[in-house]
């Protein structure tokens, strides 16, 4: 989708940008030596990540839902969604992300329209 | 979920990787004009 979404200036979610990147990103299931990338190594890579991320995003709030993107396509590569009980915990986790690091990149983090993921598409 | 194995280290405030700040590691980084060690030393500092 190439439409420009609107960022409502308050949101129970917060968008976080292109942080997830699995190991084979670039060429899928090999990794950049070429070797081929256990299936499991993937899953266990994915899920310290998950941990890691509810972990530090549990210290801002209650969270409602935590959806990660595990696609290879550019369209929302690697974008977590966070869904919290309340507001004020997704402005809270806002303040305390933007401008941080997340495994050597830049976290990049947004106010994000997604209340429902059963719906989330395009509108 | 259990917290009483030893904790790996969490990737949040992993600054980028040290090899980026050192003079001549990476091309990319010498060709944006960007002195080494204009990067923030202390992450999650602001």
């Amino acid at each position: 989708c190439s439409r420009l979404h609107t960022k409502p200036s308050i949101s129970p979610t917060v968008l976080l940008s292109n942080m997830y990147q699995r190991p084979d990103m670039i060429t899928p299931g090999v990794d950049a030596q070429g070797h081929p990338i256990d299936p499991r190594t993937i899953q266990r890579h994915f899920e310290e990540f998950y941990e890691d991320l509810f972990e530090e995003l549990g210290k801002y709030g209650e969270i409602e839902s935590l959806n990660v993107c595990d696609n290879l396509a550019d369209h929302m590569v690697g974008n977590v969604y966070v869904q919290f009980r309340e507001e004020e915990h997704a402005a809270n986790a806002l303040r305390n992300l933007t401008g941080r690091f997340y495994a050597g990149r830049p976290i990049i983090v947004d106010f994000s329209p997604v209340t429902d993921f059963r719906e989330a598409t395009c509108r | 979920r259990s917290r009483s194995k030893s904790k790996r280290i969490s990737g949040f405030d992993m600054a980028p990787p040290a090899s980026a700040l050192l003079p001549g590691a990476t091309a990319a980084v010498a060709a944006a004009g960007q002195l080494p060690g204009t990067n923030p030393a202390i992450p999650g500092l602001f």
